[in-house]
């Protein structure tokens, strides 16, 4: 359930401009990327479930369920297959999918539309996948790029963080202070965070996941630092902060982009594994996780309430592995970063 | 969750790939070995160095941990113990019993000597003993980690070759598409499913009759019950590791294939098959060995606590996750630590085989 | 894959007040009991189908660790469950089920207790002859019992506060020194006397629970549940091996001869129970044949399969609990009691119990059916309308409010629904759970005053006080560990409340606590009450001899396995 990217050299010397990547060489890459058919499909999947999640929801909800995402149902019935049925049977079982537009998949314990959820609960897992993602990127180039570039002391300093985050158990560390906020939130000084805020999972997985992610940057920066144009900067008088803004981060932004990518996938699996444990997403709100761990319970008698939303899971992943995948290929041809040394 | 990023703490991540690749940084490596950055560094000074970060580490996760718990407001254990009708008297007798009027640095030290040195630490959720439950699960979680482990490793690996050595053919696109599938899959949720399927929903089918639905047998009761019971919670637990490795086996193949040592050698007249088998596999082999050390870590000191609870496998796993949700501090504070402590020493032992396989690091 | 852990206890402390009439036999013939803790709709549980057979293993499951298998600590139905088979005390419930199980007679005592002082004093003859299993293997004695209940002030023992009554035990509470003087034992003439500080007719009951059950002296101040040196049995069978998170062996008790019919001998030779086994898990191995009973109840959603496809192998039993929301009277916007009617009004009860599987019956009574103040009216018919107008005339609309229920199935699905009604009033609602295991605490918590929460309460004693006094008698709200949870406070209702509790056991008294539900329900409508809970069990076909006690639940000795 998480994706294991290993870490990218510096891109290969060999006929690039002093300036990394350079223009010719995005375009290069675009142009490979654009050949890597695979890649091109799970992108476009990609895009095809944000359009169905974002403005695609509230479309299907107007125009076939006529019930949003968290509209409940126990006690009333609809039409299926000529007959009128409970939506809830007295049993506590909910109906089964069928072709219609309301309840397309079913419903869910309380009556609610499992596809409109499905749709809407894919909004909370994207956002937070993207934004963590986003986060952990920015804070892992902050951490990475003078750990890698200055050394001596701030490199250790910077390592030895990443290595006490990095040996946290994990979810012990994640369920711990999700837990802990769960009852009351936080208020920290200036810090006011309700317990059913969704920054609290985006923060707590964007810094679990800062290791992950840093290491690879600082490897290509320890690379970096080498090379004639960053010599030939500091040898015109660019101090450090200079250095490492206008020559190191351009250069490192290949690598960057494929791990921010690459790293959605994974976060959206964690979220879903917090939620499985109980401390994610409050229940009201619709996400991809809660949803299955709700139907876990009835799974027996009503399946399609963990299959739908563990599919939904799947297939944004592969999409998205898939096209991380190829990016990393397009960025980088000659395949020396795909071995995980 | 066994995330890599392919490297073990405080190594170099990259080596210098230059013109040549692996053969001629073999070649090289004397050269590097002579050479001041590349002196190398003693055994003693190593170890020493690295028992000294894992004693960091620990200490670190212990405060953390008990701050987590005694600073963010998370429930009262003295209310907790007293049950449904304590009374006041009940409630300062228990707070003066368990030392929670004392400051707070004074129960942090009570506690990590009830762990560490006297042995008698107590759950607060029902007065267990917490090292006992712990060392009861040891043996059910070490065997689903360590089956998975030997599972995911041998089927990475064979993926990886087969897929390599016949790209762009159906055997290489269909392992493609495991692959990918195994590293994007919520493993939790995958438990669930094969469990319905295979256990419930076509459980006359007679491949799959014998599954048993959840629950561990150990193995000195019955090895193949032990194993019945253990078959899906390994599948589950390989699936990411595995997919992974395939893709990191196939794409080293891939390249060192068009390496100038393998034409060489192709060249000089050795069949491809044998060139590739001895020369290729050792070096496509290395990043697997290191990250395999770091994955079986990560599984033993956190993923099973996500296929515990859905197997019904009474571990560390189920442990921990009931501990945590209970806001129980002392098995939660042993947990860490045990979790902790493995993922040290194997990033450690990852670390370790990497600099010794890959002669093109730089030792520091 | 949640399921219920072991329901804690709720009960009533009914000690340290006036109770001028001595009850010898609290709750017999009080009120209409409707056969309780038979099954309905399969077979009878009270009657074995042919005659029982003595031997065998049966083999058991259980979600999760019992709390305590210590007597003195354990306050869960799966602790008192194996402890009455396991322990004894000076009196016990009557080994039956319905009625009868609600009768309290001498177990380890030779004779109901002779009261004298105007209710102060109890005095006992304790029989001879009953000896502790091994390895203590010595004859119980009078100095037993005292031992064991200031053992439960030593170990902070939950159930410390049904003995406060006691002359000393307050004292003794504080020092931890000296013993309880209250408790005079002899071991020469083989008599107890306890001496009380007030009159408490219902103190014979805290005599029948395992609380008090006689612990040999010197057992240490400690959780006994793995000390097999001192974890010994008196009862039929003993626990030979408990492993935490794991299993728990019982076999019969060597040292166990039977003295009176009212203890029996037991039927089967060992149980063999699996912990950590989930309901939906137990559902599948019950059917497979693997496992032949399960401590709780039917996973909720498997409920209507098993049905249909089992109807032979499910029991139904009636366990006197009621499940409601509770509403605190003391936070906005639940302090205005228009609201409180409202929410009444607008909480569709069959919709609950359908998320429920159908496992209770729908009721708005706090009284569960079968105890004397039981009420069946419907004091608040689903009328959503009548609930806006209440709502509008509160001038609350558009207030936030949390709701707060456990995390175990399907109590999220419940707070989600409760949530959706909130919302359908106007209301902004919030949802939150909490693992089972910190729940309770965290809403008794004085920080965390939640709006309204989810509850349940199990009787103790088969009486409407234990229901109506520990929950809505504004006289027992504490800071900590407060039972009246919506906090209500309404001198008149408690004037009414202590006036029953003196009243003697007839039509007179279950009369008085009708009039006191209805009042408190019509007039103040502190909880939404909406299930009279049913414990379905599902059970191997070869599993006959399935008596349901309230206090006791299923009665392992008498259960038996056909060949």
């Amino acid at each position: 359930m998480t994706v294991q990217a290993p870490d990218l050299p510096a891109l290969n010397t060999r006929g690039l401009s002093s300036s990394g990547v350079g223009a010719s060489g995005w375009r290069l890459a675009w142009r490979r990327l654009r050949r890597n058919r695979a890649a091109m499909t799970g992108g476009i999947i990609f895009l095809l479930i944000l359009f169905c999640c974002f403005p695609g929801a509230p479309l299907w909800v107007h125009f076939a369920a006529h019930r949003g995402p968290e509209v409940q149902n126990l006690t009333g019935t609809i039409m299926a297959g000529g007959h009128r049925v409970p939506v809830v049977s007295a049993g506590g079982t909910p109906i089964g999918p069928g072709l219609r537009g309301q309840y397309l998949l079913g419903a869910d314990s309380n009556g609610r539309d499992l596809f409109v959820r499905v749709l809407y609960g894919g909004r909370i897992s994207l956002l937070v996948g993207i934004a963590s993602s986003a986060l952990c990127t920015i804070l892992a180039l902050l951490l990475a790029i003078p750990a890698g570039y200055r050394g001596g002391a701030v490199d250790r300093g910077v390592s030895g963080i990443l290595d006490l985050i990095w040996s946290f158990p994990v979810y012990l560390l994640m369920v711990a202070i999700s837990a802990s906020l769960m009852v009351s939130g936080m208020n920290l000084g200036p810090i006011h965070l309700s317990s059913s805020s969704l920054l609290i999972p985006i923060v707590v997985i964007a810094v679990v996941m800062i290791p992950y992610v840093a290491r690879p940057i600082r490897g290509e920066v320890l690379a970096l630092r080498e090379r004639e144009f960053v010599e030939a900067a500091i040898a015109h008088g660019a101090g450090p902060l200079r250095v490492m803004m206008r020559e190191i981060l351009p250069n490192v932004m290949g690598t960057t982009l494929v791990m921010f990518t690459l790293i959605i996938a994974n976060n959206i699996l964690t979220l879903a594994g917090l939620s499985f444990l109980g401390v994610g997403v409050s229940l009201l709100t619709p996400e991809w996780g809660n949803i299955i761990q709700a139907g876990f319970s009835q799974i027996v008698t009503s399946p399609m309430q963990t299959i739908a939303p563990g599919v939904a899971i799947l297939l944004t992943s592969v999409a998205l592995n898939v096209f991380g995948d190829g990016l990393r290929d397009a960025l980088d041809p000659h395949g020396s970063g795909r071995t995980g040394a | 969750m066994s995330g890599t990023a392919g490297v073990g703490p405080g190594s170099t991540p990259t080596p210098l790939r230059g013109r040549g690749g692996a053969w001629g940084a073999w070649t090289r490596r004397r050269r590097l070995a002579a050479g001041p950055r590349g002196r190398g560094v003693t055994a003693l000074r190593f170890w020493t160095t690295r028992l000294a970060g894992l004693v960091a580490v620990l200490f670190a996760l212990s405060v953390i941990t008990f701050l987590i718990f005694n600073v963010i407001p998370g429930g009262n254990p003295a209310l907790r113990m007293a049950g449904r009708h304590p009374t006041p008297q009940l409630i300062a007798n228990i707070s003066r019993d368990w030392g929670f009027d004392k400051p707070i640095w004074t129960q942090y030290l009570d506690m990590m000597n009830k762990l560490l040195i006297s042995h008698n630490l107590i759950s607060y959720q029902d007065q267990t003993a917490v090292l006992p439950a712990i060392g009861r699960g040891i043996p059910k979680t070490a065997s689903l980690a360590i089956g998975a482990a030997v599972i995911w490793l041998f089927f990475g690996v064979l993926f990886g070759v087969l897929s390599g050595l016949n790209q762009g053919r159906w055997i290489d696109r269909i392992m493609t598409v495991l692959s990918m599938g195994g590293i994007s899959v919520p493993i939790f949720w995958l438990g669930a499913i094969l469990l319905y399927l295979l256990t419930f929903k076509f459980r006359s089918f007679f491949l799959f009759s014998w599954i048993p639905p959840g629950g561990y047998v150990p193995f000195g009761s019955s090895p193949l019950q032990w194993a019945e019971h253990l078959f899906l919670p390994w599948i589950c637990l390989a699936v990411t590791s595995a997919g992974f490795y395939t893709r990191v086996v196939r794409n080293s193949l891939l390249e060192v294939q068009t390496a100038d040592y393998v034409r060489t050698a192709r060249a000089m007249g050795l069949s491809p098959t044998r060139v590739l088998l001895r020369h290729v596999l050792r070096t496509a082999l290395i990043p697997v060995m290191s990250l395999f050390a770091m994955d079986f870590g990560a599984a033993l000191g956190g993923t099973v606590i996500l296929i515990e609870p859905v197997f019904g496998i009474n571990g560390i796993g189920a442990y921990a996750e009931q501990a945590v949700l209970q806001l129980d501090l002392p098995p939660l504070m042993a947990l860490t630590l045990y979790g902790g402590f493995f993922i040290v020493i194997m990033n450690t032992f990852a670390d370790l085989l990497f600099r010794r396989l890959d002669p093109r690091i730089n030792l520091d | 894959m949640r399921c219920e852990r072991g329901r804690r206890r709720q009960g009533a402390v009914c000690g340290a007040v006036l109770c001028a009439a001595v009850i010898a036999a609290c709750g017999s013939g009080s009120g209409s009991h409707s056969g309780t803790g038979t099954s309905s709709g399969s077979q009878g549980a009270a009657t074995s189908v042919g005659t029982p057979v003595n031997g065998g293993t049966l083999q058991a499951g259980m979600a999760a660790d019992p709390d305590h298998l210590d007597p003195g600590l354990g306050y869960t139905n799966e602790s008192w469950e194996i402890e009455e088979a396991t322990n004894n005390g000076l009196l016990a419930y009557k080994r039956a089920s319905g009625v009868t199980g609600a009768q309290i007679v001498p177990d380890l005592a030779t004779a109901m207790p002779t009261v004298s002082d105007h209710g102060l004093t109890y005095t006992f003859h304790m029989r001879t002859g009953v000896r502790f299993s091994p390895p203590v293997n010595r004859a119980v004695e009078p100095s037993d019992i005292k031992f064991s209940i200031e053992r439960l002030f030593r170990i902070n023992s939950g159930g410390e506060s049904f003995y406060t009554g006691i002359v000393g035990a307050a004292h003794y509470a504080k020092t931890r020194r000296g013993g309880i003087s209250g408790i005079v034992a002899d071991d020469r003439t083989h008599t107890i006397v306890f001496h009380l500080t007030k009159p408490d007719g219902t103190f014979p009951n805290y005599l029948a629970i395992p609380f008090s059950f006689a612990l040999p002296k010197g057992t240490p101040n400690s959780d006994i549940s793995t000390n097999s040196k001192w974890r010994v049995a008196t009862g039929p069978y003993m626990i030979s091996s408990y492993v935490p998170r794991q299993s728990i062996t019982l076999v019969r008790n060597t040292n166990f001869h039977q003295w009176s019919s009212a203890t029996p001998n037991g039927h089967l030779d060992k149980i063999d129970v699996t912990i950590g086994v989930t309901a939906d898990q137990a559902v599948n191995e019950i059917a497979d044949g693997q496992l032949e009973w399960y401590f709780e109840a039917v996973a909720p959603d498997r409920l209507a399969q098993i049905k249909a496809q089992y109807p032979s192998r499910l029991y139904t039993f009636n366990p006197e609990e009621v499940w409601f929301f509770t509403l605190n009277t003391r936070r906005p916007p639940f302090n205005n009691v228009l609201v409180r009617q409202a929410v009444n009004y607008a909480t569709s009860r069959a919709a609950l119990v359908k998320i429920f599987g159908g496992q209770g019956a729908a009721s708005e009574s706090i009284v569960p059916k079968g105890i004397g103040g039981y009420v069946s009216t419907d004091f608040y018919p689903y009328d959503p309308a009548k609930a806006k107008q209440l709502v509008a005339r509160s001038h609350t609309k558009g207030m936030a409010v949390t709701v707060w229920g456990a995390d175990f199935d399907p109590i999220p699905q419940a707070v989600q629904y409760m949530a959706s009604v909130l919302d359908s009033l106007g209301y902004k609602a919030s949802v939150k759970t909490l693992n089972a295991g910190v729940y309770y605490d965290t809403m008794a918590a004085e920080k965390t005053d939640p709006q309204i929460s989810w509850n349940n309460w199990g009787e103790d004693f088969p009486d409407a006080e234990d229901f109506i006094d520990t929950q809505l008698n504004g006289e027992n709200i504490t800071n900590v560990g407060n039972n009246d949870m919506s906090n209500l406070d309404v001198p008149q209702i408690n004037h009414a409340i202590d006036a029953a509790r003196l009243m003697r056991v007839g039509p007179a008294r279950t009369a008085a606590w009708e009039r006191i539900n209805t009042e408190i329900s019509t007039k103040q409508a502190p909880m939404v009450v909406y299930m009279d809970s049913l414990l379905p069990k599902f059970v191997s076909p070869r599993l006959h001899g399935l008596v349901f006690n309230g206090t006791y639940y299923e009665l392992l000795p008498e259960m038996w396995l056909s060949k």
